[in-house]
């Protein structure tokens, strides 16, 4: 199935590209980028208005939209990966070379991450005591998806594929092919899989967002550094991408069946050690 | 990684290299041997044939367990010594409790032999891999590649 009106555009630091039946009115396309821009306003630590880069300069008390969410996800992740998964690690992430100038040249010293329990949450509110980088990279872009299917489905807007830089949301009438590129090589693919109506796909791998030897933006948060045992991963889950974007990662450190326990899903994992792992249930063919 | 009393066993025979680069791969571990190497000994260049004789003769097990994804993975290594050189080396691999049960529930593949098929060969909407990273992030990244390859 095609569909056959596309809008792309830029925005939080990727490209998205909505494809749909009717096509989209200018209303709606307005109400849908500033939603967008309201996300990367609270969540962006690459701009410098935004709530998480004010809470990286001062110890206080904050109320981030969607904070109740999102974090509570994280709550969720940094449990079952045993503190691997920690959106505290913005810090060492940016000491490493991905801050918010792409300096991508790593600091003599990389700070140590602060266990995720140290920041305190009540709702949407968080406190807490010494300045600290939040990022939010492996589960915001998935919510920042979510929101913008439920606005144009308010709108009417309901055949449509929301894609923002390979984080996908489906939700036209009929099921769609989507190739799994092969981590070592991005004119291949390992496996393709079929997306159906209201199904979330994400994939993360340490092959492209990478900058150095052994430089990529999946950080293990109990060491602070990126991580080598898996190289990439998809997580197909239906009705939620943040919850698909923010398992995508958790694969890098977890066993399956533990993550299971987060959100029902399908997966693909492509471990250091050369094997494959995936859901025998996973809807689609791997050319292993 | 911290492998104080089997790194040296190890080190001293060219032929277990490759088993220590798998043990290395882990991370952390926990070495359970008995005897152990005397931990002064110099493990030099670790070349065949080239030991000082610091080990005493006799035969050395050692295990090594480290966290991976699919749980906890060990090494099981028997090794004898006889007039300062090895004389015989038995790896066991294990993969045990929930690493082997995820090689029996899932699909299971060796993605160093996935060639995989071409995209142009493959009728489909969507191509997923990492995600697609930002202008600036790209810009940056061609400006750092550049300036290494006139360097």
């Amino acid at each position: 199935m095609t569909l056959p009106d596309r809008w792309t555009f830029e925005a939080i630091g990727t490209r998205w590209q909505i494809d749909s039946f009717e096509p989209i009115a200018p209303e709606v396309r307005a109400s849908v980028q500033l939603l967008i821009d309201d996300f990367d306003r609270t969540w962006s630590r690459f701009r410098p208005d935004s709530d998480v880069t004010r809470m990286s300069r001062t110890a206080g008390r904050w109320t981030l939209e969607h904070a109740d969410v999102l974090l509570g996800l994280y709550d969720r992740l940094d449990q079952v990966t045993a503190g691997a998964v920690n959106p505290l690690v913005g810090q060492a992430l940016s000491d490493l070379g991905y801050d918010a100038h792409y300096s991508l040249r790593p600091r003599a010293t990389v700070a140590s991450v602060p266990s995720w329990a140290s920041l305190r949450r009540s709702g949407a509110t968080v406190s807490t005591d010494e300045a600290v980088l939040l990022d939010v990279g492996a589960a915001g872009k998935g919510l920042a998806v979510d929101l913008v299917v439920d606005a144009l489905d308010q709108a009417g807007v309901q055949e449509v594929m929301v894609d923002a830089g390979g984080d996908l949301r489906h939700q036209g009438p009929a099921s769609v092919k989507v190739a799994l590129e092969h981590p070592g090589d991005t004119t291949r693919a390992i496996g393709v899989v079929e997306l159906r109506v209201d199904d979330a796909l994400c994939g993360s791998a340490i092959n492209r967002r990478a900058w150095g030897d052994g430089l990529h933006h999946v950080i293990d948060a109990r060491t602070g550094r990126p991580t080598e045992d898996v190289v990439a991963v998809w997580v197909l889950a239906e009705g939620s991408c943040m919850h698909a974007d923010g398992l995508a990662t958790a694969h890098f450190f977890a066993d399956p069946e533990a993550l299971a326990e987060v959100y029902p899903h399908r997966f693909v994992r492509v471990q250091a050690d050369g094997r494959v792992l995936a859901s025998p249930d996973l809807p689609g063919e791997l050319f292993l | 990684m911290r492998l104080p009393n089997t790194r040296q066993v190890f080190a001293a025979a060219a032929a277990t290299s490759a088993l220590l680069m798998t043990a290395a791969c882990g991370g952390g571990s926990d070495p359970a041997g008995e005897p152990t190497a005397p931990s002064s000994a110099a493990t030099g260049g670790a070349s065949s044939g080239s030991s000082t004789g610091t080990y005493a003769d006799g035969t050395y097990e050692a295990s090594a367990s480290y966290p991976n994804p699919g749980g906890v993975s060990s090494v099981d290594v028997t090794l004898t010594l006889a007039g300062g050189k090895v004389s015989d080396v038995e790896v066991k691999p294990g993969a045990q409790g929930t690493s082997l049960q995820y090689q029996e529930k899932f699909i299971s593949g060796i993605a160093g032999e996935v060639v995989g098929k071409s995209l142009d060969e493959l009728d489909v909407s969507k191509v997923s891999g990492s995600s697609l990273t930002s202008q600036g992030f790209n810009a940056a990244l061609e400006e750092i590649k550049s300036k290494a390859s006139q360097a």
